[in-house]
């Protein structure tokens, strides 16, 4: 086991402000390439803020961010990300929504091969044979002159993860991507999450799937009102929580 | 007789037309000023828009072509009409543009961002495209309202169709043919639109929409 390895991704300190409200307080976190982290917690927690300030979706109030070899400080007295800043970390982190957010009014194929034409600068064919292999791997190759508005949610999702990995990202990041899903078509979407952490990819988890936390996470932050209440490996956390508020939020999740 | 009217057609197109493209594109500044970051820039646009929708466009008609040559800025009536009509569709249009920019969802331009696209490339390739297929029954609809609006043009002497049955009345007394003529003329235009519009709107929906 090493022991000394640099984490791959690196929040320090994120702190994020609506206003007058702190939703986000000194939330810190090391993840090391092909770790599967899950963050839970009760709605209002933070959760998705925290995954949206990690790509800069949400600009942290305060805060350090290292991604491999990105790193940036943000806080009063340091500039804004530049916009080739942005790009470079978009391009390696990837995320996948709630909401799928699909593009309506493109094909599922150019849903995919877009940003790969216009970030990565791919050409045509290249980004074609990417997406068809893409699609292969989440079981839509059917589907590549579908229209979103054609598919079923789970497709949709799986459509949206495909797009998110188009571009070869080192990260990705999930927010709730079964919440919006029946369990059966969720159980898909987890399929499909599973294949992709056991062939080493890096990701982020914002969930309320409890036993795929468990048995797919390397490790379980749990997240209360904008702070980190307790971080640990997956079975010591569900089973042996030591915080208070954890306690009592997986016994309300899991009904015990 | 119908023959005379018809010719005024060709005004009655340019006018609606010219008003319409230039009110299109300068009802893109229009919109994007409505939602700037500035609130000096928003109230403007929102002054702009209040102002020129809160007067009757047969004044704002005459304000433009009597009032500016008063002031020393002579314009030919067809220029002054083509003006007032451009700014009348640019508030309008600027309105119907700002409403299809709410209505898109607000996932769309984060999706777009995650994928590490430029503000251009989500302009160009994923608001614009939605936002008009949105509008476009709205704009067409506004375009057949300007259409008939155009014939206000007759009052500053704009030789359109509306103006030639006004003569042809004066002259001939037969103002109910003239007008028939000219009603029906203007329904042959605006009916095959809004049948057009539907269609489009309806293929749009086919395609894209949730089944």
């Amino acid at each position: 086991m090493e022991s000394s390895t640099i984490p791959y991704l690196r929040a320090q300190g994120v702190t994020k402000d609506f206003g007058s409200v702190r939703v986000l307080d000194d939330v810190s976190m090391d993840i090391n390439s092909g770790d599967v982290v899950s963050i839970i917690g009760p709605s209002g927690a933070g959760k998705s803020t925290f995954l949206r300030c990690i790509n800069l979706l949400e600009t942290p109030t305060e805060g350090v961010l290292e991604i491999g070899d990105f790193r940036i400080t943000i806080g009063p007295g340091h500039k804004h990300a530049t916009k080739k800043e942005l790009s470079t970390l978009r391009r390696n982190v990837g995320m996948v929504f709630q909401s799928f957010n699909l593009f309506p009014h493109l094909s599922v194929l150019e849903n995919i091969c877009l940003a790969q034409r216009r970030v990565l600068g791919r050409d045509k064919d290249a980004a074609r044979v990417r997406a068809f292999e893409l699609l292969d791997r989440v079981g839509l190759s059917d589907k590549a002159d579908a229209f979103p508005g054609r598919c079923s949610g789970g497709q949709q999702q799986r459509v949206a993860i495909a797009r998110s990995l188009s571009l070869d990202p080192q990260v990705m990041l999930f927010d709730e991507p079964t919440s919006a899903l029946d369990p059966e078509v969720g159980a898909e979407i987890l399929a499909v999450m599973r294949e992709l952490a056991d062939d080493g990819m890096t990701m982020i988890i914002v969930t309320h799937e409890m036993a795929f936390a468990q048995e797919v996470g390397d490790r379980i932050y749990v997240m209360v009102d904008g702070r980190i209440v307790e971080s640990g490996a997956p079975a010591q956390v569900m089973t042996n929580p030591t915080h208070e508020r954890t306690k009592k939020f997986l016994g309300a999740v899991l009904g015990r | 007789m119908f023959l005379y009217i018809l010719q005024g057609l060709v005004w009655t197109v340019i006018i609606t037309v010219g008003g319409f493209t230039f009110g299109a594109v300068v009802g893109v500044g229009v919109a994007a000023a409505r939602v700037a970051t500035s609130r000096i820039v928003r109230i403007i646009a929102r002054v702009w828009v209040d102002v020129i929708r809160g007067v009757p466009p047969l004044v704002w008609l005459f304000v433009v072509f009597f009032g500016l040559a008063e002031v020393g800025l002579r314009l030919t009536a067809f220029q002054a009409a083509i003006l007032t009509f451009s700014l009348i569709a640019s508030a309008y249009l600027g309105e119907i543009y700002r409403g299809g920019l709410a209505a898109l969802g607000k996932g769309q331009v984060e999706a777009a961002h995650s994928l590490g696209l430029g503000r251009f490339d989500i302009l160009a390739r994923i608001v614009s495209p939605q936002v008009l297929r949105t509008v476009s029954p709205s704009m067409v609809t506004y375009g057949i309202g300007l259409m008939k609006d155009s014939a206000l043009a007759s009052t500053i002497g704009v030789v359109e169709m509306t103006f030639r049955a006004n003569q042809v009345t004066q002259n001939t007394g037969q103002g109910l043919t003239a007008f028939a003529i000219v009603g029906a003329i203007y329904l042959a235009m605006s009916i095959p639109l809004g049948v057009w519009a539907r269609r489009v709107d309806n293929r749009m929906r086919e395609k894209y929409v949730v089944a």
